[in-house]
């Protein structure tokens, strides 16, 4: 089980489902993506982080 | 040559290298004039010389091989 | 699980029962199609939380446009109904009956092995500062409203203006450490570690959504740019004329009308200044997440002095209990990458916990049988992308969806928001369906990054997923050409004309996969090697280490302890002891990496290992080559004994710290080697290595004078305690500019420093019994290895990562991974988290037996005479010429391609004088197709 639905929270339960691994992944919010998904763009490339 | 002449530019652009560096120049806003069409390709080795004449012979006032 | 919190948690690592309580959502996300009517008819409008309350949602909402899962949800605490018990309009709108007020929240328990906590950070509420106004001055924002006010989805979409009157700021000004470095109210005594970067790289980014001239200023205490490439990235913004003020402003006095800040504040040279600013951000820090305390009770486990959870150096995502790790901020302030890493990290952990279990519950996607299309005309859908403003802001993107129709064989076009969001990816299957497309053009974006999803979608809708092409009308249109929307949107014409002209042409590709090698290989027996090593062997896989020197432990060995005060050679040698002893390590000591072939999931390699030869064969491989210590010349380095690098310094007061604590005077001197043009970059730990350092000279004598001259202190995270408490202890810190370094001579038999101090302004001269140079650290040569994998380093020699944010350790090469100091300079508990991410990432690759691939590759025609030109020419020697019998039975020689080697590069195709090969899905008639098409209008 991951709690927490942000970066960190999806990369680990990412990689825990590709090894072979059911994943639950909790989340207070309506939705998953956290802080991360509220910046507009990220340093030091300037890529949006969405 | 007139003032007003814009040429048409058909770009050749790697996957990996070239069309990477293209995202990146939107990605930071860099502007450049837009007369290129660029074309995809998964590596600039991949485009044949008869590509490129064919290219010149419809029309084209340069072609770019990116890689 | 949505809106769903952890409540209780029982049980021991291998079967814990987490009892969950899922809230209410009041929408049933079966029926729920997330068309947005319940959110239009909602007559509550509520502060968007998500926007920080500057823009308005519904009570009827979705968290954002590109929300996963894209379902709407009700929230009680506003619903007009749950007040007044009257209302009910999305209920009536509602064309799925998905609205269900009679839901109610329940309560599961799952069992599972083991717990990963990443809740996150709280972000710092600067309210409590009653002389900054946060609360009366309407332009005074925090960095995390700051964003959304810069963001395309935001409430202004993305062209900035101000709170107080919507015009757009012209002086804008940041004030660092709001809620970090800092005991005086808040009590948050550690640094954030972000802050200083977001900052920098808001004010880069103002000036793309602002018109005209705007300036920006920064206030600050130290700069604190200390990831990979992040210096150059300050560099670049104070050329970019970003002015950065060491100064601390105190009140924030509004400005005329109650516009804007006026701001009083001395600058380093002693003198008072008044100024006025539009807007004002306050960086604001990154605390531990509410719940934290909370959820430390439920699950047993400890936290530090700030509610970050408690771990050690050498096992950075172990909680305090087995089974439960913990990644990203809380464990301590951090930024993206390191939360990336770490939550790898802690799947690598949960994952070798659960060794055994793996696979038994993992269910695979399947996908509806595929449509034939051999033989249909083409039927092409075009669907053209908003991107929010990103397009739409440029690019007519109206016209050119009507230009689309026009087309040949297009027989459907449609406008979106958001191409990319979940919703959209329905409506694309349904619109497949319902027109019977069979080909299928999304203009948006780059392929580079979406190219995977749309594939999918159209594998989801009974489509080969090679059916699909991409007019990138964002990346390399609109981003580009802002300032010409006729040209832009005339090229968005062409680029769309020339992917339908080449979708046409494509055709269904065969799905190929590979069979895997479950081995592994890491390069490097340092600290990350022997941890990535250990972990993919603890997860059952056989691994071979090789190590270049006759003993493992690499760098760690000369060094004391870690900033948390953990020894550490005890520690290297409890983990040389584990690594040679494991069953399933095989360890090469004086070994080399001398060739390799293959890829993914088979790479072979000839490794000498003390001259003799030995095959490797393997699946994935962490490259772990590390760094070293940059010896200087500098400061009389190698000329005077009382000259130290770090390491140096380390081994004697291993040796003698009686005798060095007889010292009456210690200087240390910051960034020898570092942060200057011939190497632009931070080394991360010496700050740090220096402040530990002068702490245990204070304890040896507490009557030593210390001196750490510095450009700036970069003692991020929780180490910032270090730094506090050195200075308590009255160490003193100078600062110098590059510009003015230290001068060091020898004058007698003294040595002496000297440096201009920067607040008395005077030439300070400092009598040194012992001077440390924090020397930079450098990349352990790899040109070898960069040659062998055709992987790639930075301009300093350090290897390069496949993206900087979101996949930290994967190299640009499939299959190999970094961890430590190769890729760039670390303390102990990140190359440790680094090493275990790798493990975790390889063993995605390892985990499986077969591995799908990609079917971009090189395939024979009918027109191959077997002259083989092309066999010399494929750089990755996957054509080999093989003979066959024609219906005749005469025998023919032609080429024919390892799927598993070809990359699809198509030199082969490039180099063939008569099309006796084609890459599928760039066939020269496809790139015949977008020529002709592309010079049709000239």
């Amino acid at each position: 089980m991951v709690v927490g639905g942000g970066i960190a929270g999806m990369q680990t339960a990412l990689d825990l489902a590709e090894s072979g691994f059911y994943v639950y992944l909790v989340e207070k919010q309506a939705g998953i993506g956290g802080v991360m998904a509220q910046l507009d763009k990220t340093f030091p490339t300037n890529d949006c982080a969405m | 040559m007139a003032d007003n002449f814009e040429p048409v530019i058909i770009g050749f652009l790697c996957n990996w290298c070239a069309y990477a560096g293209g995202d990146l120049a939107g990605v930071s806003r860099l502007q450049y004039p837009p007369n290129m069409r660029a074309i995809r390709v998964m590596c600039s080795g991949m485009v044949h010389p008869h590509l490129v004449v064919e290219a010149l012979q419809k029309g084209a006032d340069g072609v770019l091989v990116m890689g | 699980m949505t809106l769903s919190e952890v409540v209780k948690v029982d049980g021991a690592m291998g079967n814990f029962t987490v009892t969950v309580q899922q809230n209410p959502r009041y929408i049933d996300m079966e029926k729920c199609i997330a068309c947005g009517l319940c959110a239009e008819k909602c007559p509550k409008k509520v502060p968007s939380e998500f926007d920080y309350g500057m823009g308005n949602r519904k009570a009827a909402y979705i968290l954002y446009g590109q929300a996963v899962p894209l379902k709407y949800a009700i929230d009680a605490d506003t619903c007009i109904y749950f007040k007044n018990g009257k209302c009910k309009a999305c209920e009536k709108f509602c064309p799925t009956g998905a609205v269900n007020f009679a839901d109610t929240a329940k309560t599961v328990e799952v069992n599972v092995g083991a717990v990963v906590l990443t809740p996150g950070f709280k972000p710092f509420d600067p309210s409590i500062f009653d002389y900054y106004n946060y609360q009366q001055l309407p332009d005074v924002v925090t960095s995390l409203e700051y964003e959304r006010l810069l963001s395309a989805s935001g409430p202004c979409m993305g062209h900035l203006v101000r709170p107080s009157d919507q015009t757009e700021p012209k002086k804008i000004a940041w004030l660092q450490c709001v809620g970090s470095r800092g005991i005086n109210k808040c009590d948050n005594g550690f640094c954030s570690s972000v802050c200083c970067m977001y900052a920098i790289k808001q004010a880069i980014v103002t000036k793309e959504h602002t018109t005209g001239d705007v300036s920006q200023t920064i206030f600050y205490m130290d700069i604190r740019s200390h990831g990979k490439e992040f210096e150059k990235y300050y560099v670049d913004a104070e050329k970019k004329g970003i002015r950065f003020l060491r100064s601390r402003p105190h009140t924030f006095i509004p400005g005329k009308e109650g516009k804007g800040v006026k701001l009083e504040y001395v600058d380093e040279t002693g003198n008072l200044f008044t100024e006025e600013f539009d807007m004002m951000v306050m960086s604001i820090g990154l605390e531990a997440p509410a719940s934290a305390k909370d959820l430390a009770a439920k699950l047993g486990i400890e936290l530090d002095k700030y509610n970050f959870a408690k771990c050690s150096s050498f096992d950075p995502v172990q909680a305090s209990k087995d089974g439960i790790y913990v990644a990203g901020c809380f464990q301590a302030p951090k930024d993206i990458p390191q939360s990336v890493v770490e939550a790898s990290s802690a799947a690598a952990k949960a994952s070798i916990a659960l060794a055994e279990a793996k696979g038994s519950l993992a269910k695979t996607k399947t996908y509806p049988a595929e449509q034939d299309v051999a033989g249909q005309e083409p039927k092409v859908g075009v669907f053209v992308c908003s991107c929010g403003i990103n397009i739409a802001g440029v690019v007519d993107v109206k016209d050119v969806a009507e230009y689309a129709k026009g087309l040949p064989n297009v027989v459907y076009v449609e406008n979106n928001m958001f191409t990319c969001s979940a919703d959209t990816q329905v409506l694309i299957a349904e619109k497949i369906k319902e027109h019977g497309l069979n080909r299928v053009v999304i203009a948006a974006c780059t392929p580079r990054t979406h190219e995977p999803l749309f594939k999918d979608t159209l594998r989801e809708a009974g489509l080969n997923e090679y059916l699909v092409e991409m007019a990138n009308i964002r990346n390399q249109n609109s981003w580009v050409h802002a300032n010409d929307p006729v040209k832009a949107t005339a090229k968005a014409k062409d680029q769309v004309r020339m992917a339908v002209a080449k979708v046409s042409l494509l055709t269904p590709l065969e799905y190929l996969s590979l069979d895997v090698v479950q081995q592994a290989l890491v390069i490097g027996g340092g600290l990350s090697g022997m941890t990535a090593a250990l972990g993919l062997a603890d997860q059952g896989f056989e691994t071979v280490l090789l190590e270049k020197t006759e003993r493992l432990g690499g760098n760690a060995w000369n060094l004391n302890s870690t900033w948390k005060g953990e020894e550490v050679v005890p520690q290297v040698e409890k983990m040389v002891q584990k690594v040679e002893s494991h069953p399933k390590i095989t360890v090469y000591k004086k070994a080399e990496l001398k060739t390799c072939v293959g890829s993914v999931g088979n790479f072979v390699s000839d490794v000498s290992v003390n001259g003799e030869t030995k095959v490797v064969k393997y699946g994935a491989a962490v490259v772990c080559t590390g760094g070293k210590e940059y010896k200087p010349t500098e400061y009389l380095h190698g000329q005077d004994q009382r000259v130290y690098t770090h390491s140096e310094f380390d081994a004697l007061m291993r040796k003698d710290s009686a005798e060095l604590a007889k010292s009456e005077s210690v200087v240390f001197i910051q960034c020898v080697g570092s942060r200057e043009p011939e190497r632009p970059y931070c080394s991360r730990v010496c700050c740090t290595h220096s402040v530990e350092s002068a702490l245990k000279l204070k304890k040896l004598n507490p009557n030593m004078n210390i001196y750490v001259l510095n450009r700036d202190i970069r003692t991020y995270g929780v180490r910032e305690d270090l730094y506090t408490e050195a200075r308590k202890q009255g160490v003193i810190f100078v600062r110098y500019e590059l510009e003015k370094k230290p001068q060091v001579s020898k004058q007698g038999d003294d040595l002496i420093v000297e440096i201009e101090d920067h607040i008395l302004h005077r030439p300070l001269k400092i009598k040194a019994d012992r001077l440390v140079l924090a020397s930079a650290i450098i990349a352990n040569e790899s040109k070898n290895l960069v040659e062998l994998y055709k992987c790639a380093t930075n301009s300093e020699g350090f290897l390069t990562e496949a993206h900087p944010k979101l996949r930290p350790v994967d190299m640009s090469v499939d299959g190999l991974f970094l961890a430590g100091l190769c890729h760039y300079p670390k303390p102990i508990d990140e190359a440790i988290a680094q090493a275990q991410a790798a493990v975790s990432r390889a063993g995605v690759i390892l985990a499986k037996s077969v591995m799908p691939l990609d079917s971009i590759k090189s395939v024979v025609t009918d027109k191959c005479d077997g002259c083989a030109l092309c066999v010399d020419t494929c750089p990755y020697f996957a054509i080999k010429l093989v003979s066959y019998a024609d219906e005749d039975g005469r025998e023919h020689k032609r080429i024919e391609t390892d799927k598993a080697l070809c990359k699809g590069c198509g030199i082969c195709m490039a180099t063939c004088p008569k099309g006796g090969v084609n890459v599928m899905g760039f066939t020269y008639n496809q790139i015949k197709a977008q020529i002709y098409s592309a010079l049709q209008s000239a």
